[in-house]
């Protein structure tokens, strides 16, 4: 036989094996208009120590490495964590133009609508109704297949990670964009084309996934219901995210024209975005009714309770920090117990003492306390263990090695019996995630590559946005305001602003708080802060932040704080009963670039609410833009301000920043802000039976009622397990409640608490026969008193500095600090 | 009467049941399975000192893995005696393994102290506990007598429950004539009269892998019970129930040995009693394979380091 016909159809069966598995293509192959805006970053720091880091390859992973969270998102989050996402709300191809509008998100530049012209994906049934992406014509061959070749493995990697003989590649896990930057997808291997087609009448569909029926409310020809919770419906993909999820923005000094359809030159994957509704996102698939709606989704644009997954029951949502002119931030002494890199261990060591990765030779880490200069990262900075620690932890914020080590160390909502496993949060071992984990290994392998990237952000300036220099800029600003504005501007900040928010020593009478570094005129040397901490009584802005309890001995990132932040004594100005450990402080900001940031504070509360406008309305849609103003009564104001529509041009950041100075230098004007409950929310002690002839056959039904219209934080913020323990304890009065309250409370609140929660056990009994428990006003006072993780209930109130300048002075503030 | 019906009915839907009726009064030997009471390396609750913390999941099967011989000796009976701790220390070193076929006999026990007493019990203490306590196990031998164990049919991905065919509870079924039947071999006093016994197929559920609720390190075989509305058979009474407009019943389990299954079962995720599932054919047959370390079929996610240790 010719042995040439044979070398070309085996040739050819190889070719088409190969076809089918890959090849996978790194980001930077699938988007040239992604790839033009890394190309240079790697030339941006010349100096790095050899070997060399790679803030390309940093910016790659930032932008799309999920650390295996596609698992999470898919199954972990319904049902271990009871929570519920609507993805085709947010990537169906038919949303696209509310992608920014009602999410917040930011539209990959990339993705088309399948049937457009030049789109390779002529119908929806192709891409299973979302959009098509890059690499989506690999990626789609192995939806309900094993097989798929992440991109990932594509990656170049740098000196760095290939010196630290870094993990593989492919367990960063990009997969391919949603059509939503920082969000991926990935195949679903349990994907079945049948049951899909069976049960949404088309590959294309999600209606009756969704619990959209037809024109009566049925699929199917039976009603309706949402099957997010239903493990046994697969849907062809898993959603991962990645960190660019909420810190891709548009940039201020060069946004798109249209928001809705950005170029990649309008795109900065570090800046924060102020628009997000990530937390609205990760509730979509809820009722307001549902606790969990109120526990996780519950916050205004730019902001996200990154500890509402851990459960806390603090409700603290907080804006995204812009990562901008990190080389200059200032750095504080802590004392730290961590991980540190080592050369080898002893023989026999305890693997949580010292461990050696397998197989990779003088690949050790050892754990031990050390003094080091580390800059304060969250907002309490008791985060505040080194920045490369920092950009792990977000991995794990963002649902990654989930199973593999932290999902047992959170609580569940609904576990009641202090005696049970997933009763509150336990603290998740760093030793244990990365000998189990290969994506937090992947990842951290690569954290010098992540810094490098942080490392080349810098300021967006407001003169550069208009085009025109600081001087001409200045001169705009003092036509606005008044001739010399700015220099008058300049010597109230250096008098007034400049202790807390200039990273330069004390006197600042003439501190150039504009000064660059001569050897890169892009960096500024002023970090415009100085990161120390203060408590929240001090400042006066909302508390629910800074009480944030994750950090604590014996919680979930309890290997994530330094010890002596965690030492702070408690502030004596706050009346909650829970606040020592740390709790109740906020690290000073950075002003830099603050014209492009507003609203204002690290609730986003201070200034103009701001929304979307949605153009694909459906009827049952949640409501994210609730009027949040309230009367002194804290009930809802008639005709309060609307909320400002989106508007991420300079001149409309610009707009939104003057306004929002005004309502800061302004207390006194300012109208309350408050998150009410919009619908009854009802907590059932005992499960409840919707079906209410089954519930009355069955005469068991217990539940607690928080009625519309009071404050959302009464049940965002309740320690509902406690105060069930208590009641407990109370009955039994066993010496435990003593034990427990010994050290927290006097014995004048002991008695007050016991003799609280014998009162409300009798009304629990006189509820017994009724549908719920509603919780009336005495009852609310009680609770809240004493089970409320934050007692604050109005969101923008505080920072009173600057109150009582001069309304011309405000004005020059105002001007100043758009220079910065 | 229809209530107390209900009430009966809904224990028996929530766990497991091959069992003799007082089989827990005979107190079988613990298991010599080896268990972990050291607590996790941290300080205490800053807001609650008295709260328990459990030793990780994942240390103690790096510590204390669980040997074939240790899972060999656990049965029905010596699970039932150790603390809902204990079990669950058993459960977090345990695998989903291959999805269940068939019929599979049943038997459930209530979550226990420290102390041995029912949890319930313990939790309200004093005199009160005491008869919590009773009431608790006469209800655990109620659900021994009523539910019998679970039918899977593991090709369509749906299960049901083998639920003593009894008169007086027809006038809880929509159409009782349309209620799938089926003959279980019977057991406890019913083989003295028969070999068989008639068992109604009620509560249908979904089978699928999916996330425990207690160790999220790998998944379990998942019975859940929310959306059985479209399974042939579903009657709305009684099954609507067990399901999403109901108490949102929802099982979990995983395999501690060839033809035998330790499971968990849960109302609106609040964690109600355990259960076991036993088949004596496929439990002798497997077990000298599984004592020679014959692989495990495992058909859900094992985890990043599956059961390496143990095995």
């Amino acid at each position: 036989m010719n042995r040439t016909p044979l070398m070309a159809i085996v040739a050819g069966i190889l070719a088409f094996f190969l076809l089918l598995s890959g090849p996978a293509a790194a980001q930077v192959s699938l988007s040239e208009g992604y790839a033009k805006t890394v190309e240079s970053l790697d030339a941006k720091l010349p100096n790095l120590p050899e070997p060399k880091a790679s803030p390309r390859a940093g910016s790659e992973i930032w932008f799309n490495a999920t650390a295996f969270n596609d698992r999470f998102f898919t199954y972990a989050f319904q049902q271990r964590l009871g929570a519920a996402i609507d993805w085709f709300w947010v990537f169906g191809a038919k949303y696209r133009a509310d992608i920014f509008q009602r999410w917040g998100g930011i539209p990959d530049p990339d993705c088309c609508v399948p049937g457009d012209p030049n789109c390779p994906a002529k119908s929806l049934d192709e891409t299973y109704g979302f959009q098509w992406c890059p690499g989506d014509g690999q990626l789609l061959q192995f939806v309900g297949k094993l097989g798929y070749k992440d991109p990932a493995c594509d990656l170049k990697d740098s000196a760095s990670a290939a010196a630290n003989q870094a993990q593989n590649a492919c367990d960063l896990h990009f997969g391919t964009s949603t059509g939503v930057l920082g969000l991926r997808k990935f195949p679903n291997p349990r994907f079945n084309a049948e049951k899909w087609k069976a049960l949404n009448g088309s590959l294309g569909s999600w209606d009756c996934f969704r619990g959209k029926g037809d024109a009566e409310g049925k699929c199917n020809g039976k009603a309706a219901a949402k099957h997010f919770f239903d493990g046994a419906v697969e849907p062809p993909f898993r959603i991962g995210m990645a960190c660019g999820a909420c810190h891709i923005g548009y940039k201020p000094d060069n946004p798109p024209a249209d928001p809705d359809k950005p170029a990649w030159d309008n795109i900065d994957g570090l800046v924060g975005n102020q628009y997000s509704r990530i937390s609205n996102l990760l509730g979509s698939g809820f009722t307001p009714h549902d606790l969990e709606w109120q526990l996780i989704a519950r916050a205004r644009p730019g902001i996200v309770d990154t500890s509402a997954l851990p459960m806390d029951f603090v409700s603290n949502p907080g804006t995204m920090n812009a990562i901008i002119n990190f080389a200059r931030r200032p750095l504080h002494e802590h004392n730290i117990l961590k991980w540190r890199k080592a050369a080898s261990c002893e023989a026999n060591s305890a693997p949580d003492a010292c461990w050696c990765e397998p197989g990779k030779q003088g690949k050790c880490w050892q754990r031990g306390t050390q003094k080091e200069l580390v800059q304060n990262i969250l907002k309490g900075g008791e985060d505040s263990i080194g920045l490369r620690e920092a950009i792990q932890r977000v991995y794990f914020n963002i649902g990654s090695c989930s199973e593999q080590c932290w999902l047992n160390h959170l609580p569940d909502v609904r576990a009641a019996d202090p005696g049970q496993r997933n009763y509150g949060q336990s603290p998740f071992g760093v030793g244990q995630c990365r000998r189990d984990c290969a994506a937090f290994r992947a990842i951290e392998d690569r954290l010098p590559d992540l810094e490098a990237v942080f490392m080349t952000a810098r300021p967006s300036d407001l003169w550069t946005a208009r085009g025109i220099t600081r001087e001409q800029l200045e001169a705009q600003l003092d036509q606005e305001f008044f001739p010399g504005a700015v220099k008058r501007g300049r010597e109230v900040f250096a008098r007034q602003c400049a202790s807390c928010h200039s990273s330069q020593p004390e006197p600042h009478d003439t501190a150039d708080f504009h000064a660059t570094d001569p050897n890169d005129p892009t960096l500024r040397l002023d970090w415009l802060g100085n990161d120390e901490v203060h408590p929240a009584s001090e400042i006066g802005t909302f508390a629910g932040r800074s009480l944030h309890s994750n950090h604590m001995p014996s919680r979930v990132w309890e290997e994530y704080a330094a010890l002596d932040l965690r030492e702070r004594a408690p502030d004596p100005g706050r009346k909650e009963v829970m606040k020592g450990a740390g709790r109740g402080y906020y690290r000073n900001i950075s002003l830099l670039s603050t014209w492009a940031h507003a609203p204002f504070m690290h609730n986003n509360a201070i200034g103009p609410e701001i929304c979307g406008q949605t153009t694909v309305n459906e009827q049952g849609d949640l409501d994210f833009n609730e009027n949040l103003y309230v009367t002194k009564d804290g009930t809802p104001l008639d005709g309060a301000p609307a909320c400002r529509a989106f508007d991420a041009s300079a001149e409309g950041r610009y707009r939104l920043y003057v306004d929002s100075m005004r309502d800061m230098l302004n207390p006194a004007k300012r109208i309350p802000k408050m998150h009410l409950l919009s619908h009854d929310v009802i907590i059932p002690v005992v499960p409840k039976i919707e079906d209410s002839k089954l519930a009355q056959a069955l005469g068991v039904s217990l539940s607690i009622k928080f009625p519309k219209g009071k404050p959302a934080l009464d049940v965002g913020s309740l320690r509902f397990k406690d105060l069930i323990q208590d009641m407990v304890l109370v009955l039994r009065g066993e010496q435990k409640f003593t034990a427990k309250y010994q050290a927290l409370l006097d014995q004048g609140q002991r008695d007050e608490l016991q003799a609280g929660l014998k009162r409300m056990h009798l009304e629990l009994l006189k509820a017994a026969g009724k549908d719920y428990f509603e919780v009336n006003d005495e009852a609310r006072a009680f609770i809240q008193k004493f089970y409320s993780t934050t007692l604050e209930r109005v969101e923008n109130n505080g920072h009173r500095f600057g109150e009582s300048l001069s309304d011309q002075d405000k004005d020059a503030l105002i001007a100043f600090v758009a220079t910065l | 009467m229809r209530k107390l019906f209900l009430l009966l009915l809904l224990i028996a839907v929530a766990g497991g049941g091959y069992w003799f009726m007082f089989l827990r009064d005979q107190a079988p030997e613990r298991p010599s399975a080896d268990f972990a009471d050291e607590k996790p390396a941290t300080g205490l609750d800053p807001d609650n000192p008295t709260r328990e913390l459990h030793v990780d999941f994942a240390e103690l099967e790096r510590t204390k893995p669980l040997t074939r011989e240790e899972r060999a000796r656990l049965t029905p009976a010596n699970l039932a005696g150790l603390s809902q701790e204990e079990v669950d220390q058993i459960y977090g070193r345990l695998s989903a393994g291959p999805i269940p076929d068939g019929y599979w006999d049943g038997g459930l026990f209530f979550p226990r102290g420290s102390g041995g007493k029912t949890r319930m019990g313990e939790i309200i203490g004093s005199v009160l506990g005491e008869i919590v306590n009773e009431k608790v196990q006469f209800a655990e031998r109620i659900g021994h007598g009523l539910w019998q164990g679970k039918f899977f049919f593991k090709e369509q991905g749906v299960l049901r429950n083998a639920i003593q065919d009894l008169k007086l509870f027809e006038i809880l079924i929509d159409d009782p004539t349309k209620v799938p039947k089926a003959e279980i071999p019977a057991k406890g006093w019913r083989s003295w009269i028969s070999s068989t016994s008639d068992v109604w197929q009620l509560f249908p559920a979904k089978l699928h892998c999916g996330q425990s609720l207690l160790d999220g390190r790998r998944e379990s075989v998942i019975i859940d019970y929310a959306y059985t509305d479209d399974v042939d058979g579903y009657q709305e009474l009684p099954d609507s129930l067990a399901g999403r407009r109901g108490l949102r019943i929802r099982d979990e389990i995983r395999m501690v040995r060839p033809g035998f299954y330790l499971g968990r079962a849960y109302a609106d995720r609040i964690f109600l009693l355990n259960f076991t599932l036993y088949d004596p054919a496929i439990a002798e047959a497997g077990m000298q394979g599984f004592l020679n370390g014959e692989d495990i079929t495992e058909e859900c996610w094992p985890g990043e380091t599956g059961l390496a240790a143990a095995n």
